[in-house]
Order: C-alpha cells, then sequence, then structure tokens
C-alpha cells in the first residue's frame, strides 16, 4: 500500500518539497508587488482600474471548482474508482482550460491596448505575476492529463494511488496562489 | 462497504461545503473590489478573507488538516508573513 504515512501530506514527499519552493518564490513576487505599490500607490490604483475585474473573479471561481473536482477525483480512486477518478480529473481540466481562455483573452485585450512589461511598474508586476501563473496552471494541466490517462488505463487502486494525490496537491497549490492574487492584484486598492 | 460509505462521506461533505464557503468568500471579495473603496478597514478584511480561504484549501483540499502540526506550521506561517508583509506595504503607502 503506497498512501502516504500517518501525519504527513498526501501525495511525493518531493512534490510538497517543490511546492514549498514555489509558494516561497510567489511569495517574494506578492511581497515585491506590495511594496513596489507602497512607493507608487496613484500609479497602481490607477492603473488596476483598468483590470478586468469581473474576468478575475470568474477565473477564482473556475479554478476552485476545478480543484474541488480534483479532490473528488482523489476521493473516487481511494476507493478503487478508476473511471470516475479519470471523469473527475477529466472536468478539472476542462476547467483549467476554461481558466486559460479566459486569461488570454484578458491578455490579448492588454497587449493590443499597448500595454506591455515597460508600460509602467504596476504592468510590469500584472503581466510577470499573471504570466508566471499562468505557466503554472499550463503545467498543472500536464500533469493532470497525465494522471487522468493513467487513471483511465487503470494505473491506479484504492491500495496504490500516490500518483494522483501528487498531481491534486499540485493543482491545489496553482488555486491556492491566485485566492492570494486575484485580491492582491485585483482588488487591493 | 457501510465503513467505506461513511469514509467517504466524511471526506466528500466537509470538501463540499467548503467549496461552497470558498465560492461565497469570492463573491464577497469581488464584491468589496466592485465598491472600489480603499481604507483600512477593507483592506485588512479582504486580507482575512484571503488568509482563511487558503487555510480552507490548504487544509481541507491540500489535505494538511490530517498531518502533523508541523507541515500545518510551515503552511500557516507561510500565509501569515506574505498576508503580513502585504499588509504593512499597504500602510507603508498610506503615509
Amino acid at each position: 500500500m503506497d498512501s502516504h504515512k500517518p501525519g504527513t501530506p498526501p501525495g511525493d514527499l518531493a512534490i510538497w518539497l517543490f511546492i514549498f519552493a514555489e509558494l516561497l518564490a510567489f511569495g517574494i513576487f506578492f511581497l515585491s508587488y506590495a511594496f513596489a505599490r507602497s512607493h507608487n500607490v496613484e500609479l497602481f490604483n490607477e492603473s488596476q482600474q483598468h483590470l478586468n475585474r469581473e474576468s478575475g473573479a470568474i477565473n477564482t471561481v473556475v479554478l476552485i471548482t476545478s480543484s474541488y473536482f480534483v479532490v473528488r477525483a482523489v476521493a473516487a480512486i481511494r476507493e478503487g474508482m478508476s473511471r470516475q477518478c479519470a471523469h473527475w480529473l477529466a472536468a478539472a481540466i476542462g476547467l483549467g482550460g476554461v481558466f486559460v481562455v479566459i486569461k488570454l483573452f484578458e491578455f490579448q485585450e492588454k497587449f493590443s491596448a499597448g500595454i506591455t512589461l515597460s508600460t509602467n511598474t504596476f504592468y510590469m508586476f500584472y503581466l510577470s505575476l499573471t504570466i508566471f501563473h499562468f505557466m503554472h496552471v499550463i503545467l498543472g494541466m500536464v500533469i493532470l492529463v497525465a494522471v487522468m490517462l493513467k487513471a483511465r488505463r487503470g494505473g491506479y487502486s484504492a491500495e496504490h494511488h500516490t500518483g494522483v494525490e501528487t498531481g491534486a496537491s499540485y493543482w491545489h497549490m496553482v488555486d491556492l496562489l491566485w485566492i492570494i492574487l486575484f485580491p492582491l492584484v485585483y482588488v487591493i486598492r | 462497504m457501510h465503513n467505506i460509505e461513511n469514509q467517504r462521506s466524511q471526506f466528500i461533505s466537509p470538501c463540499t461545503r467548503i467549496w461552497l464557503g470558498l465560492l461565497v468568500l469570492t463573491g464577497v471579495t469581488y464584491g468589496l473590489g466592485e465598491m472600489t473603496l480603499g481604507g483600512t478597514q477593507i483592506v485588512m478584511l479582504v486580507l482575512i478573507i484571503t488568509f482563511i480561504k487558503s487555510e480552507m484549501v490548504a487544509g481541507y483540499f491540500m489535505g494538511l488538516r490530517q498531518t502533523s502540526l508541523l507541515w500545518r506550521a510551515i503552511m500557516a506561517s507561510y500565509l501569515v508573513i506574505v498576508g503580513g508583509g502585504i499588509a504593512i506595504a499597504y500602510l507603508m503607502g498610506l503615509k
């Protein structure tokens, strides 16, 4: 049986080291944004007004729901239900795709307005933070697709499903980071 | 079989409630953003909501609630340091 030891988090220990390294990198990024803002409050508040807060909020709902579907996938495989696990993962990946499409529209809107990394300090942070997170969403989707395909082939069982928990932990981290990023960049003024 | 069903509901039911709670708190955060209100109290409220949401995801979705104190302390420390740093930076911007 390869389920995690009592007291340790679900999934492979290595993914948790990776998760905390990622959280640290994003944490430094978040604090850099916040302290840069403290020196340019008017610029940040004015630029923030041009962000699409609706799409940010919708993407928050999308990622939270996707994370919940991954929870259901983990619950399914813990009972040995591979097909249900694959179905929940497919739904989570689908919502990941919705996030990507919404974000691409948002990026396209900004780029077509002539906004780049060098427009001002706010947009430098906005674009680099959201693009950095976007890349993590893509990587998370690739991981979930690999896990889903293995689950569909019956590669996991109630006793052996560390791979599902590992992929799930990474995806939840992507969700957690967006939960911090959305209010920080789109809401707080 | 009954035991498995019981274990399943013990895992899924709290997570379903957490999911619904996260959606409600996201709505509150969005609503506060739409009011375009600044001010220390609003910012602190948004940060507290964000901390609660993050703890909900870490504890229930990521499963840290079932782990040893060390793992939970690492995550809680991270959220406090990042959230506290953002709050300090915001207060510095008021001057």
